[in-house]
């Protein structure tokens, strides 16, 4: 089967590239690039306008199977995903049963081949059902496909069996992903400041997160393990990691779109498609995380995508699920920034494609000729209504639920493959 | 924020739910006290009932202890002529959601006409009026730590029917600031009321951050903090927060915030002191002040039934105009449509 995709804006932030051509793609390869007018295939797409891609690798998300698929499925999630531009998946390993064992993994990750949509990366527990108190057999995990290890959204209290974890991580060379949360200060329900104040709600404070970072980064550099953090949420979070880097640590860090799109004044009027684990902060916070991906302090933009059933969200806030369904709303939000001039589409690309791909291992797609077609297709002006019906993740808890978006991918391809087609 | 008076009023600017004085007008505030003036008077007749409830079901929802609030719901729910059921439900922490919504489906379908709640989620009564039984008229009798609209009304009448207007007045609340589910509504309805200098006395432990956007100043140290107050509002102290490492122990509290004869010598001489109840002699306030003659605590106590009975009849006459129209749009539409 043959693709000929013409007249697209191609952007490639591995090659710098930025120009208007036409791609032909045969036998799962990228063939040509060019005028190529005059060339025939058995799909053609009529592209002008449209951004061509590399398609995406998203560092943190939940697909909900095993046996919380009330949620979501491994087959809806990747499909939703699919329909976002991903290709591959890095699951958290807050899954239900854990993914501690290579049995769940595969699991997972058989689900995933049979629907087709994403290729999976899976992040394994750092221990034992993430209880913080025994590790998990991660020399086994990674053998069966593992990127990398995490305690997700549990923190490790205790000193001692953190640092066996990076001891032990250190041995392999395994990779730690790290959420960077005190347990024990971020027992609350959103960012702590006068909109927590005012609304009665426990507040979650930033140190909950700088204590954290600081902490990691000290066990990282005492073991010389290469560390990933997921989601950070704010200022003083990113300047930490910033003066990491410039210390010539190996350290690098993702950002969950939300945090960049909202703050903590969506949840005024207790509104609580905006509960999240990590809080959404205040706008100097969202700004300064904007900076960080300017200026490469964060590598990554992720979806932590965490559908949810509708009676999930319907209870007074605290008692809510936290996290957002993303991906039925990422291209939009993305949309959303680079018509308020906050983030480029190269920016946003490199941190959804060349930049996560590395962090998770895998070969960057390269939109040049001979490469495997791993290729995503968005429409920036397309105009839609975010509902029941348009809407591919299983997950109700979506912020944006019948509002009029703009921007949806076109076309994604896995390996020359029709993954999604609007 | 607009979105919290559509909530709580009618498409005509009627009171149909009472949630919290933030986002209502000052005339609105100032009816609710109008209303809880004439009311007061009911209370000192011999046959304490007016017919303004009759036939009309009330029920008590208390998810939290509570026996002052409630018993005073309860009065004056009778003395409207209501219906009253008063049912306390625990909850157990892992199904709060659901039980609270089918518990309230339940009494729904018993054509309830008004709840009044009391939960230990903040936002607890927002949710129910907004997403579970919009028709029918909610009262927040206290929801976690945001709000206790009725307490801080009745602390406004206190203050207006014994130092008249708002606008001159210092006003000092002092305590447990972080933890108390009046003080962000006091703060509310003051300002709304015209009241210009509001100041938190407290230690840092008990501050919530960034109150000072409320338009209030913070003072750590008591003794300016109410100098030249005409109204001093001292809040309860639970003595969990001492378990809890906000404090070190309720003697440093007294020394440090406990409110004195010697130390009411700061305020203005015919300074009001104000208590929510129920008092720890000894912690807060000394015996002296409590039941000295500057002390409103039990005037609070009897204006809080009026109060209670000026929302509760305002609220149920808002929300059965509202269901009112509400019944006639629809079929009328149908009737066009068809």
């Amino acid at each position: 089967m043959s693709i000929l995709i013409s007249g697209a804006r191609i952007l490639d932030p591995s090659l710098e590239l930025d120009t208007v051509a036409d791609v032909y793609i045969r036998g799962g390869v990228i063939e040509s690039i060019g005028d190529l007018a005059k060339v025939h295939a058995d799909t053609q797409v009529d592209a002008k306008g449209m951004i061509l891609s590399p398609s995406f690798v998203d560092l943190n998300t939940c697909l909900r199977d095993l046996s919380q698929i009330q949620k979501g499925t491994v087959a809806s999630e990747t499909y939703a995903a699919a329909s976002a531009g991903f290709t591959d998946l890095c699951p958290s390993p807050d899954t239900q049963p854990c993914s501690d064992t290579g049995s769940v993994i595969s699991m997972i990750n058989s689900k995933a081949e049979a629907a087709g949509f994403c290729n999976l990366l899976p992040i394994a527990a750092l221990t034992k059902n993430l209880k913080g108190t025994a590790l998990s057999n991660m020399e086994s995990l990674s053998r069966s496909g593992c990127i990398g290890f995490s305690n997700a959204g549990y923190d490790i209290t205790d000193n001692t069996v953190l640092l066996r974890c990076y001891e032990y991580a250190a041995t392999f060379g395994l990779k730690v992903f790290v959420q960077a949360q005190d347990k024990q200060l971020s027992n609350g329900h959103m960012h702590a400041g006068p909109t927590a104040t005012r609304m009665g709600l426990d507040g979650i404070p930033v140190i909950a997160e700088t204590l954290s970072i600081s902490r990691h980064l000290l066990f990282m550099q005492h073991t010389g393990v290469q560390g990933h953090f997921n989601q950070l949420t704010s200022s003083a979070g990113v300047a930490l990691i910033r003066q990491a880097k410039a210390q010539g640590m190996k350290v690098t860090a993702d950002v969950g779109i939300a945090h960049l799109c909202f703050t903590d004044t969506a949840i005024q009027g207790y509104r609580s498609q905006y509960h999240m684990q990590p809080p959404l902060r205040e706008e100097s916070d969202r700004i300064a995380l904007l900076v960080g991906i300017k200026d490469g302090t964060i590598d990554a933009i992720c979806s932590a995508h965490q559908p949810h059933e509708s009676s999930a969200k319907c209870a007074p806030f605290a008692a809510t699920a936290t996290g957002m369904a993303i991906y039925d709303m990422l291209i939009p939000l993305i949309q959303g920034l680079v018509d308020a001039n906050e983030l480029t589409w190269m920016a946003a690309i490199k941190a959804l494609s060349f930049n996560s791909a590395n962090i998770a291992d895998i070969k960057a797609t390269r939109l040049a000729i001979s490469k495997a077609a791993n290729l995503t297709l968005i429409d920036p002006n397309h105009s839609w209504i975010l509902d029941v019906d348009s809407q591919l993740s299983q997950g109700t808890n979506q912020a944006l639920a019948y509002q009029t978006l703009k921007a949806r991918v076109q076309l994604t391809l896995k390996d020359g493959q029709v993954t999604y087609a609007v | 924020m607009s979105n919290l008076a559509n909530l709580q009023l009618t498409q005509s600017g009627e009171l149909r739910h009472f949630l919290t004085p933030e986002g209502l007008d000052r005339l609105m505030l100032e009816r609710i006290l109008d209303t809880a003036d004439s009311f007061v008077v009911v209370g000192n007749q011999e046959v304490k009932k007016v017919p303004l409830l009759r036939g009309r079901t009330v029920v008590n929802l208390f998810f939290e202890n509570s026996t002052r609030t409630r018993s005073t719901f309860e009065l004056a729910a009778k003395r409207l002529s209501a219906d009253v059921l008063t049912l306390d439900i625990k909850t157990s922490a892992t199904s709060k959601g659901e039980s609270l919504l089918d518990t309230l489906q339940n009494l729904r379908a018993m054509h309830s006409d008004m709840f009044v709640v009391r939960h230990s989620d903040s936002g607890a009564a927002h949710f129910i009026a907004e997403q579970v039984t919009p028709d029918v008229a909610i009262i927040n009798a206290g929801d976690g730590r945001h709000a206790h609209p009725t307490q801080a009304m009745l602390d406004m009448l206190t203050i207006r029917r014994h130092k008249g207007r708002f606008e001159p007045l210092s006003v000092a609340i002092v305590g447990d600031i972080a933890h108390s589910r009046v003080a962000r509504d006091q703060i509310h309805a003051l300002k709304t009321l015209g009241c210009d200098d509001i100041r938190l006395v407290g230690p840092n432990t008990l501050m919530p951050q960034g109150i000072q956007s409320m338009g209030v100043s913070t003072h750590n140290n008591m003794d300016t903090g109410i100098a030249g107050a005409d109204v001093i509002i001292m809040l309860r102290l639970q003595t969990e927060r001492m378990a809890s490492a906000f404090l070190p122990s309720a003697g440093e509290y007294f020394r440090l915030y406990g409110l004195t004869v010697q130390r009411l010598a700061q305020a203005k001489p015919d300074a009001i002191v104000m208590h929510p109840g129920p008092i720890n002699r000894g912690i807060e306030i000394e015996s002296a002040v409590a039941d000295g003659p500057q002390s409103m605590i039990l005037n609070q106590v009897g204006y809080g039934i009026a109060l209670r009975m000026a929302v509760m009849s305002m609220a149920m006459s808002g929300q059965m105009q509202q269901r009112q129209s509400q019944a006639n749009q629809p079929s009328s539409l149908i009737g066009e449509q068809k």
